[in-house]
This record gives C-alpha cells, structure tokens and sequence, in this order.
C-alpha cells in the first residue's frame, strides 16, 4: 500500500490552530478558550458593520458554532483568525442580503436599556476626550464617524474595519475576502478617500 | 492642486497603501518622490491620516457577560441535537416522503376517475342488458314492420276475435 507524506501544515505554529485541534478532539475547554479570545472583537466589528448591537452578538455567536459544527473535519489550511474572519465576512454578507440594513444606532454612553452590550464600558476614550468639552465634542465626533462609515459599502466597511480594528495586512485582508491584495488596496483607498470627504470638515 | 491633479488613480491607491506601510521599495520611494514636489500630495496624505485617525473613536462594544457560556451552551446542545436528527432512518423517511405523496396523489386520482367513469360514462354492456326485451323479439318486430299497422290492427276489435278464436285449441 502506497502513502503518500504530507508535511506538517505550516500553520500548526498558530496557538489558535492548536486550540481549534484540541477542540477537534472534543476538548470543550478550548473551545471556550476560542470564544472568550474572539467574541469581542468579533461583536466589535459586526457591530460597526451593521449599527446593531443585538445583531452583531447574534452573528457572532454564529460564527462560533459554525466553526464548532465543522470541528470534526477540521484542517488547519490557514491561520485560525484568517479562517474565523472569513466565516463572519461571509455571514455579514448574507446577513445584509437577508435581513437588510436596521439603521439602530445605539452607541450613546447613557444608553443601557435591554440590550447586553456594554457600549460605555468599552470605549477608550482618547487624551483630548478627558475634557469635559472635548468629551461632548468626542461624542458628536464619534456619531459622524460612525455615519461616515455607514455611507461605505458593505465590502468597503468589512476591509476598513479589518484593517483597523485588527491590523490585517491586505493580504490577510484579501484572504478573508476572497479577494486579492491589490483589490483590497484600490477597495481601502476609495474607502478612506470617501471618509476623508465626509469628514474633512470635522478634522481640525 | 495641478501637481495632484497629475496623480493617477494607481498612485492614488498608492497614497493609501504607503500610510499603511503596504508598498515596496521602489514604489515607496516613487511616492515619496512625489510627496515631495507636492504640497497638494502631502496635505492629501495628511488628511486621509487624519481621517483614519478618527476611526479610534468607533464604538468597541464588549459582549454580555455569559455570552462565551450561552455559546458553548448552544453549540453542546446542537451536537445532541444533531446526530438524533440526522439518524439514517430519519433520512430515509424524509427523502421518501415526497415519493410517497406522489404515489398517494396519484392513487388517489386513479380512484376518482375510476369512479367518474363507472357512474356517468356508460358502457356498451350496459346499453345493450337495457334494451334486451327489444333485442329478444327482434325477429317478430322486423315481420311486423311498422307501429302504425299494430294501431291499425287493434282497431280492428272483429278480427282480433276471430284470429284469437281461430288460435285456442
């Protein structure tokens, strides 16, 4: 019987591979290991991605049992974020085909309400936000922003906030989204030359 | 603005992408050729860096506290779920189910046409049994001829009573 030798997958130096290859071998501990590590970053981005806080914990608890109900065949064929970033930028694409844009922006600090989503908590506000002034000048800032972003394309927001939120390169940026690095490169530049526009005036 | 006006849309992306730290080496240094012999050019980079800058103010909202434990939770649960669902029995069952109902739908429109036409359609033997007396003296009716002679004949009271006469032993 011939066998044939495949080499190690390069991406086994990857310390999220190895969780996900113990979550494999029905360790469940590592999968809450992988949940704890991601959900908030990935809430983070679909958050901004789609202004819906109770959306953005929906999608990304998504993420998370697709990537448990495939564990059993699971092959390390990339880095686990890269894999995991590409599953939430499919599932924002389906969700905005499915569901259409809820325009529910909730990112006040004295909002609380039902939802679970601690917006106050997490924000780190920046040295000039300390003033009292500023700080209102920051709030008002930050919801120009955040309609500026709503103004890019679904596919232009998922790059940006790739790209800022967890620092990708365009050719992480471009595996995720199925797409190459120089289309990430003229999709990121049309995207920051739109926010420049729309928020050249509130620059100082 | 004619120095940037000169920008072609590849150094455009390319303005982008040296913020970024994306280019090589010699288009690094092309950009930063132009970047300066162009105010236009440096007042365009510092705007777009200014403007991603303010993207640090977007909301970084954190999950609900037993959102990991609802998650693991969930995803337990469709494991136990899943393989009573998925029993190959139960497969089978469902990829037969539309068969089935074929099957029964078409059964069932057999029965109705059967029915339709045994009831309203009638059959050649049918006909035939209804009109059996005719067919019986169909001899004696061909030597008669015609209705209006047997009309005629029984007018004819004295001659009726002389044939039955003539017939009795």
């Amino acid at each position: 019987m011939s066998t044939t030798t495949v080499g190690p997958s390069p991406f086994l130096r990857d310390p999220d591979v190895q969780l996900m290859l113990r979550v494999r071998e029905g360790d469940e501990s590592a999968f809450t290991q992988l949940v704890l590590k991601y959900q908030d970053r990935l809430i983070g981005i679909f958050t901004n991605m789609f202004a819906d806080s109770a959306l953005a914990e929906d999608l990304t608890q998504e993420v998370f049992l697709r990537i448990y109900r495939v564990r059993l065949g699971y092959q390390p064929t990339a880095k686990f974020s890269t894999w995991m970033f590409q599953i939430a930028s499919n599932l924002a694409s389906n969700s905005r085909r499915a569901k259409g844009r809820k325009k529910e922006v909730q990112f006040s600090s004295s909002m609380s309400g039902s939802q679970s989503v601690h917006v106050g908590e997490a924000l780190v506000p920046d040295k000039s936000a300390l003033m009292p002034t500023r700080q209102f000048d920051s709030e008002e800032l930050r919801a120009f922003v955040v309609q500026a972003l709503e103004t890019l394309s679904e596919r232009q927001r998922m790059a940006i906030l790739l790209h800022k939120f967890e620092g990708l390169s365009y050719a992480e940026i471009g595996s995720i989204m199925e797409t190459t690095p120089q289309a990430i490169k003229s999709m990121l530049s049309r995207a920051r030359e739109h926010l420049r526009v729309a928020l050249e005036k509130y620059i100082g | 603005m004619d120095k940037l006006a000169r920008l072609n849309s590849e150094d455009r992306d390319n303005l982008t992408a040296y913020l970024d730290g994306e280019l090589d080496e010699n288009v690094t240094r092309r950009i930063e050729s132009i970047l300066t012999s162009s105010s236009a050019a440096r007042n365009d980079v510092e705007l777009l860096a200014r403007t991603y800058d303010l993207l640090d103010l977007l909301p970084r909202p954190v999950g609900s506290q037993d959102f990991a434990e609802k998650t693991v939770a969930t995803a337990r649960l469709e494991s136990v779920r899943k393989p009573a669902l998925e029993g190959a029995w139960l497969k089978r069952v469902q990829q037969a189910i539309p068969l089935l109902m074929w099957s029964f739908a078409f059964l069932l429109a057999a029965c109705c046409g059967y029915l339709v036409t045994n009831q309203w359609v009638p059959r050649q033997d049918d006909l035939l049994l209804k009109d059996l007396p005719l067919i019986q003296n169909l001899d004696l009716y061909h030597e008669v001829g015609s209705v209006q002679f047997l009309e005629e004949l029984a007018a004819q009271r004295q001659l009726l009573e002389d044939i039955q006469g003539t017939g009795s032993p």
